[in-house]
């Protein structure tokens, strides 16, 4: 009993904590009008009214309204004010980590402005200070801070699997003097990677190798923090997203490193770039760039020179959540694009009303909800194929492995790529 | 002055003075400390949360309902309308003129959206599945305050009708979700910060076209 209430008391702390007015401000906006419903992928795939966005806003809105406003403590039956009990916390875990892959997509359509995002976040945050993490999606947490990397690579499968891509890179460049460094002190860039990158798909690491030595770039990868992904930003539990955000800026200043160049994947830019100097309250003294932005750079400036014709087939974009609508990363991706490939097309829609592919959110690692993962995909695999396009390129690994997923049970024939691979792939050296 | 016109003033008092207490709840818990470097304009972000973002044709809240958008600003502009005849009424003036009949039509135009909007949530399963009973006392009290209103420029003698549904009104505004009255500026003001801030908004869709040319 005593440990129960004492989970309701932190989990109740963070709708409570009053650090400034942003939460209660989107608490107390919602109208629940239902328009936003149509901009949800669940809602639109499943036409479940359970799965309107701004159900999932109103269930932290109802322990809200039943623990910090007058007519919920006086009338809750009026404003259906909840208490946190099981049956709460039950169904908060189903909705905002099984139903929601926090795209984002519902806030910029919402009629009144509610950051619904901002408001599921917050609600994930309560379950995973009480310790309702989905078991799947803490498991990985658990991996990244205990080993260093949410695949638990050792540090030796690491090397070998760099030495390796590194006699790759010389062979392709045909230069023995091509390297991939390793731990190296004062270079300008310390790049990231996402350890699904060594563990299943390593010729990217040897693509974005391959970009460096055209750029002719002063780069390291550290061996002991190079994981960019963060997903304690996912399990949205603030004490372990800090413990994460602060070795990846602490092995930044160790290696004096000037400048922290994000892989890609979405969120691991996000919550680096956006959110952890926010974790660990401090500003960072070092520019941090997506590898998205750092190619569009080099080829902007003449650092590197691509063949606009290189990519024959018929190629298209997806937008990741994280780097688009929560990041404002958008002119870049398609620059590139257009620098490499001759027939680029946008799907409908794109760009910051682009679709989530599904695997957002934490639910690639949540395996508990693939069925409906794989459900939701459909409104992503129906935007593909009727944009005609061969290639989906997509600059973060997580979509590219839900995109995987989707080309095989949606039978689409089509390849996915990273920007790195289409750039080094068309890249006049 | 009569009981009724009184109860309006002691209502509107309330009303302001609990609204009041929000306001400076929300400026003194302050805006969020951002740590992140900035990337975009908080200033443009919000002017463009405001305005742009509030447009249909980027808005598909709006724009894949246009009818119940449409119907929603008639019943704010008649919710401002009855507002400002409630004040003309306690500030002891009396309207009068052919333009009355204008904005008495405009009221039951209005109150028939609001009408409209009860029954899209009484009958909508998804609606009738997130509404609480809240929903649908604000907008009876809304609704009734603007045809009462309507029916009062027509008909002076229902004065009292008119003053004690906008007491009621606002004597429910700051417990109920009428609220958000407040709350949407402030939710539209972080949304505009968060978004300049990261450069997402202003939306620069023509400066992409051009430079990727």
């Amino acid at each position: 009993m005593k440990e129960a209430n004492e989970k309701i008391r932190k989990g109740l702390e963070v709708l409570g904590s009053g650090e400034d007015s942003k939460l209660l401000s989107h608490l107390n906006a919602c109208v629940r009008c239902g328009l936003c419903a149509k901009s949800c992928i669940y809602y639109l795939s499943m036409k479940d009214e359970k799965l309107i966005p701004a159900s999932k806003v109103d269930i932290v809105a109802s322990v809200y309204r039943r623990y910090f406003t007058f007519t919920g403590r006086q009338l809750p039956g009026l404003v259906k004010a909840r208490d946190l009990d099981d049956k709460t916390v039950t169904e908060m875990v189903d909705l905002l980590f099984g139903s929601c892959t926090v795209c984002g997509r519902c806030v910029k359509h919402c009629s009144i402005g509610v950051d619904i995002e901002y408001v599921v976040r917050k609600g994930r945050e309560m379950l995973s200070v009480m310790g309702y993490v989905p078991s799947t999606l803490q498991s990985t947490v658990r991996s990244a801070l205990n080993t260093g990397n949410n695949m638990a690579i050792s540090h030796g499968d690491f090397v070998d699997t760099l030495e390796w891509m590194e006699e790759e890179l010389q062979d392709e460049v045909d230069d023995p003097e091509a390297r991939i460094p390793m731990d190296e002190k004062g270079k300008k860039v310390m790049y990231t990677l996402n350890p699904r990158e060594p563990k299943f798909f390593p010729i990217s690491i040897s693509a974005m190798a391959k970009v460096f030595y055209a750029a002719g770039e002063s780069w390291t990868l550290s061996t002991r923090m190079y994981d960019v992904t963060n997903y304690a930003y996912f399990s949205c539990h603030p004490d372990e997203a800090a413990v994460i955000s602060r070795r990846m800026y602490d092995e930044v200043n160790t290696l004096e490193a000037g400048m922290l160049v994000l892989a890609e994947c979405g969120h691991g830019v996000r919550s680096n770039r956006w959110e952890s100097p926010n974790y660990i309250k401090k500003q960072f003294g070092f520019e941090v760039l997506s590898s998205v932005e750092l190619m569009a750079k080099y080829i902007r400036e003449g650092r590197i020179r691509t063949d606009r014709g290189a990519l024959k087939e018929k190629v298209t974009l997806h937008d990741p959540c994280n780097l688009v609508r929560g990041g404002g990363i958008f002119k870049d991706q398609r620059y590139i694009l257009k620098q490499c490939a001759e027939d680029f097309v946008e799907m409908t829609p794109y760009g910051t009303d682009n679709f989530c592919c599904g695997g957002g959110g934490g639910q690639l690692a949540m395996s508990e909800y693939n069925e409906r993962r794989m459900r939701i995909a459909e409104i992503k695999a129906e935007q593909i194929r009727k944009s005609g396009a061969k290639v989906v390129a997509a600059p973060c690994h997580n979509c590219i492995d839900q995109l995987s997923q989707i080309n095989f049970t949606y039978k689409l024939n089509v390849k996915v790529k990273t920007l790195a691979e289409i750039v080094a792939d068309s890249l006049i050296i | 002055m009569a009981w009724y016109n009184w109860f309006g003033i002691f209502s509107l008092a309330i009303c302001l003075a609990v609204c009041l207490y929000h306001v400076i709840r929300l400026i003194k818990l302050g805006m969020p400390v951002e740590y992140s470097g900035r990337s975009g304009s908080p200033v443009s972000g919000i002017v463009y949360s405001f305005t742009s973002a509030m447009n249909p044709s980027v808005k598909e809240s709006a724009s894949l309902n246009l009818p119940v958008y449409i119907a929603g600003i008639v019943y704010h502009l008649g919710t401002f309308i009855a507002g400002i005849l409630f004040m003309t009424v306690i500030a002891g003036l009396s309207p009068s003129g052919y333009h009355l009949l204008f904005f008495a039509f405009f009221l039951f135009i209005s109150a028939l959206s609001g009408t409209g909007i009860l029954i899209k949530r009484l009958t909508d399963k998804k609606l009738l599945y997130i509404s609480l009973p809240d929903d649908y006392i604000s907008n009876v009290l809304v609704t009734f305050f603007q045809a009462s209103g309507g029916v009062f420029l027509l008909l002076p003698g229902s004065e009292p009708v008119f003053m004690i549904s906008a007491g009621l009104m606002m004597l429910y505004l700051p417990v109920g979700k009428l609220r958000h009255a407040i709350y949407f500026f402030a939710a539209r003001f972080h949304l505009g910060f968060f978004y300049g801030w990261r450069n997402v908004w202003p939306l620069h869709k023509q400066k992409v076209d051009e430079r990727s040319k």
